[in-house]
């Protein structure tokens, strides 16, 4: 009796920690955009999409920012999302044993969690410097670099969880292989593969360091890609850490408009998520 | 049927030249990195490491101060952020009713994505104000007490240091290990679990002794996600480690980290000594990550190997 | 692009008439009709197969004939290679590395197992239902269309004949000709599994493999699938896994009992039930072990 007493005390501490853990988490994300409606709010107005960056003392918008980072994550998604797929195909289905995916697999992993930063860095010496100046095109790259292993990670996974019953079924009517990954396969998967891409597009919407050293910074509006490029992610690191209270301001707008963004893409991704498991 | 085999091999090709591809990217950046890096390399060597001079003017550079910082925050985070995350991982899955179920797992996952520039911006208005004024004060008073290991709350409570910096990564990194270890949880089949609550195990024991075995090897994983993460993660840490280039015995103390000492810099430094010794502590930086996840690998692969004898 | 259909594939009749009438003389005890069927012929012709999963020999050396519009049922205890062998006719085992066969398996006195032999074209020769239904990710409707599309270019028109035909066939158009465009996934188990028996139908296989068709499924379900096998037998080659010593009676012509990766026993079905000559079948059959 004493020993279920004691197993039953430990369940009970151990279930309110758990408990504990979760409130804190859900209160520190409460906190977090709480802040930001609070103070970015106030900060955002019709000119914050329409003017450009203000130089210090006078007033202005984030529409370069906002323009350049919409460009640049939809570049980078693009180049670094087929790779991805394919890459993460080749794992699943043609790779699950063999030294090539083996390697490969080990890689991904490696640039999965690989810091941003260091991706910034070999852009930097790899395109920039060559290239002689910053560019939106080297900030896409940094960023499709940053897509791929993470596209590569959940398609591998994703096509993994499909049971191997179900590409028998498609092999023993007579589909040649490709047919069974793109028809069948893929489709089981689409759901873990879209969440993957959209949590790709999450992560670089907001992703800051690997542009400081590739697409830099503009003042000015500019559509040029082959140029510096102005984005919302770097202007708030510039205007937060600035000393001016109007520069200060407009990061708390821009930082919110990122995090809302980021917040709707998610929601979005889980409804198109649901949808297509819906109807296919 | 020519053509069908044909297909077959032209889609193979494809898949394989883009994993060669991915693999290809690895080598290309610590090649680069390495390159980069070259003149520090030359001119300061292996006291690179251990030196903790950052002298701009005179172009001496040492990496041990980025180094320290880097090393440390993370261990913080972990320390932190593991306990929580397996804390909501089970949560989500052994306790929480399945109404709530979807609804909190999604709030979770709402904080990984949420960009590290808003952590680093929330961190220096928000938090570090309050550790300023009511953890720190807290630890010092009780942990700093404690002759010798005080040593690490000393010094005045500035807000901004390597605990905050830690603290910060820790909420960072915990909804990506909570995420992934509630999913690997999810992957229990429920006749496992429910035959182990049938022979009347509390929820603590289910989740002891079947789910964590069962799913061990994504649980590290997903730790592993976290830190390599945290080692690398740098807005977030550059708005409130304090920029200092200097090792302080003091958890409380303003220090810098690798990806700091980068985005605050890389695009000001004056002469190529300087920027090619920030690419080096880059290097570093990738090589440390490196090294963590291959012993990771290498763990799990262990483990495994046991499991399966 | 298309394979060559032979016409005894086809059914003769209209199909819901075809399928109450022979539903209607489907018998439940096959005894009653052995004897009357003429001398059947080969349609594949097994001959000292052997098989490894790398170093473990799964069948140890098996010579069989399946015969031409029969139903022949496989027994045996969990591992004794009744499924693997399943595995080895369409050559699915090539999935997997590490699984090879020896011997030879003759379909139509042509041996599978050569290496020059194109798998994609074998297998939409050879349907095979696994133990689990299987229905893909995409409607009721694709799920059919879905194999008649690899191999012919059917008009819209024909394409909607034949689907309708497949699903009637495996009894299942009845239950969702009005829900065509909802996924495979919404239907019940045992409709799931009549509706991989339509898909792997749909094609005009010659030859249909049943891996333990029933195992998943519930009493009701089971019957109809039975219904189903009785009925497709006057059309194709049947060749069914059973762990169901009662089903194998029920809708087998022939029976093959394994044991260990071995053919002990190979007989019509009604003299290895009434009068095995191993003792092992005997042993088995009345639930002495396994």
């Amino acid at each position: 009796m004493t020993l279920y007493n004691r197993r039953r005390a430990r369940n009970f501490v151990i279930l309110a920690l758990s408990l504990g853990a979760t409130g804190l988490a859900l209160l520190i994300l409460f906190l977090i955009l709480g802040t930001l409606l609070a103070e970015g709010v106030p900060a955002l107005n019709l000119a914050t999409f329409t003017q450009t960056t203000p130089p210090p003392g006078s007033q202005g918008g984030l529409a370069n920012a906002i323009f350049g980072s919409v460009v640049m994550t939809i570049a980078a998604t693009l180049v670094g999302t087929p790779v991805g797929i394919l890459t993460g195909t080749f794992l699943s289905e043609y790779g699950r044993t063999g030294v090539l995916a083996e390697v490969t697999r080990f890689v991904n992993d490696i640039l999965l969690s690989a810091p941003s930063i260091a991706i910034g860095l070999f852009v930097y010496v790899a395109i920039v410097v060559p290239m002689g100046h910053f560019s939106a095109w080297a900030g896409s790259i940094a960023l499709a670099i940053i897509v791929i292993p993470v596209v590569v990670r959940t398609t591998e996974d994703m096509l993994n969880l499909v049971p191997a019953g179900l590409r028998e079924a498609a092999f023993a009517l007579g589909a040649p292989q490709w047919k069974v990954v793109v028809m069948v396969t893929y489709r089981a998967a689409i759901q873990g593969m879209l969440t993957g891409v959209m949590l790709a597009v999450a992560r670089i919407a907001g992703e800051t360091a690997p542009l400081l050293f590739t697409a830099l910074n503009n003042q000015f509006g500019s559509t040029n890609m082959n140029a510096p490029m102005a984005n919302l992610p770097v202007v708030i690191f510039q205007f937060a850490m600035s000393p001016y209270a109007d520069w200060q301001r407009l990061a708390w707008g821009g930082a919110l408009l990122i995090t809302f963004t980021i917040l709707i893409l998610n929601i979005i991704a889980r409804m198109l998520a649901s949808w297509s498991g819906d109807t296919k | 049927m020519r053509r069908q085999q044909l297909e077959d091999m032209l889609f193979r090709g494809t898949t394989k030249l883009f994993a060669v591809g991915v693999l290809l990217l690895l080598g290309a950046i610590m090649l680069a990195l390495f390159i980069g890096a070259l003149p520090a390399i030359r001119a300061f060597g292996f006291t690179f490491l251990v030196d903790s001079t950052w002298n701009p003017v005179k172009q001496i550079f040492g990496g041990a101060p980025a180094i320290y910082g880097t090393i440390v925050t993370s261990i913080i985070a972990m320390l932190i952020g593991v306990p929580l995350a397996l804390g909501v991982a089970i949560f989500l899955t052994e306790l929480c009713p399945p109404s709530l179920r979807r609804p909190i797992g999604t709030l979770i996952e709402l904080l990984a994505a949420i960009p590290s520039i808003i952590y680093g911006i929330w961190g220096l208005f928000v938090l570090a104000p309050f550790l300023q004024s009511t953890v720190q004060p807290f630890l010092k008073a009780t942990l700093g007490e404690i002759p010798g290991f005080g040593i690490l709350f000393s010094g005045p409570p500035l807000g901004l240091g390597i605990l905050t910096a830690g603290f910060i990564l820790a909420v960072m990194v915990l909804p990506f290990i909570a995420a992934v270890t509630r999913d690997v949880f999810m992957t229990v089949p429920p006749m496992l679990r429910e035959s182990a609550y049938g022979v009347g195990c509390t929820t603590a024991e289910v989740v002891r002794n079947i789910v964590l075995p069962f799913t061990r090897v994504g649980v590290v994983g997903g730790v592993m996600l976290g830190l390599g993460r945290a080692l690398g993660e740098t807005m977030a840490v550059t708005f409130v480690i304090g920029n200092a280039h200097r090792i302080s015995p003091s958890l409380l103390a303003p220090g810098t980290t690798i990806s700091a000492s980068l985005a605050n810099e890389f695009t000001e430094a004056t002469g190529p000594l300087y920027t090619s010794s920030l690419i080096e502590l880059g290097l570093i930086l990738f090589f440390i990550t490196f090294v963590v996840l291959a012993a990771a690998k290498l763990m799990l692969l262990r483990i495994e190997r046991q499991a399966a004898k | 692009m298309t394979i060559e259909v032979s016409p005894v594939q086809t059914p003769a009749h209209p199909p819901m008439p075809a399928r109450a009438a022979s539903l209607a003389q489907a018998p439940m005890v096959s005894a009653s009709h052995t004897a009357e069927r003429a001398v059947p012929q080969t349609k594949v012709a097994v001959k000292d197969l052997r098989f490894y999963y790398k170093n473990y020999e799964a069948l140890k050396g098996i010579n069989i004939d399946l015969y031409d519009r029969r139903v022949t049922a496989f027994i045996g205890p969990s591992g004794c290679g009744k499924s693997t062998l399943l595995r080895v006719l369409n050559r699915i085992y090539d999935l997997y590395p590490g699984q090879r066969a020896t011997g030879q398996v003759l379909v139509d006195g042509h041996d599978i197992l050569t290496p020059g032999q194109d798998l994609n074209l074998l297998r939409a020769r050879i349907g095979m239902v696994f133990q689990k239904p299987t229905p893909f990710p995409m409607s009721i409707y694709d799920n059919i269309a879905f194999g008649i599309r690899l191999y012919e270019k059917l008009s819209a028109q024909d394409l909607d004949a034949r689907v309708e035909q497949a699903l009637r066939r495996a009894a299942l158009w009845d239950e969702a000709k009005d829900k065509l465009k909802q996924s495979g996934l919404s239907l019940s188990g045992g409709q799931q599994q009549r509706l991989c028996i339509a898909r792997a139908i749909a094609v005009k296989p010659e030859i249909l493999l049943l891996d333990e068709p029933c195992s998943a499924l519930d009493p009701l379900s089971t019957q109809r699938v039975e219904e189903l096998i009785a009925e497709l037998k006057s059309d194709y080659t049947i060749a069914i896994v059973t762990h169901n010593m009662q089903q194998a009676a029920r809708s087998s012509d022939y029976c093959a009992f394994m044991y260990l990766g071995t053919l002990i026993e190979f007989d019509e079905t009604e003299r290895i039930f009434t009068h095995p000559k191993e003792r092992q079948t005997e042993d088995y059959i009345t639930g002495r072990f396994g």
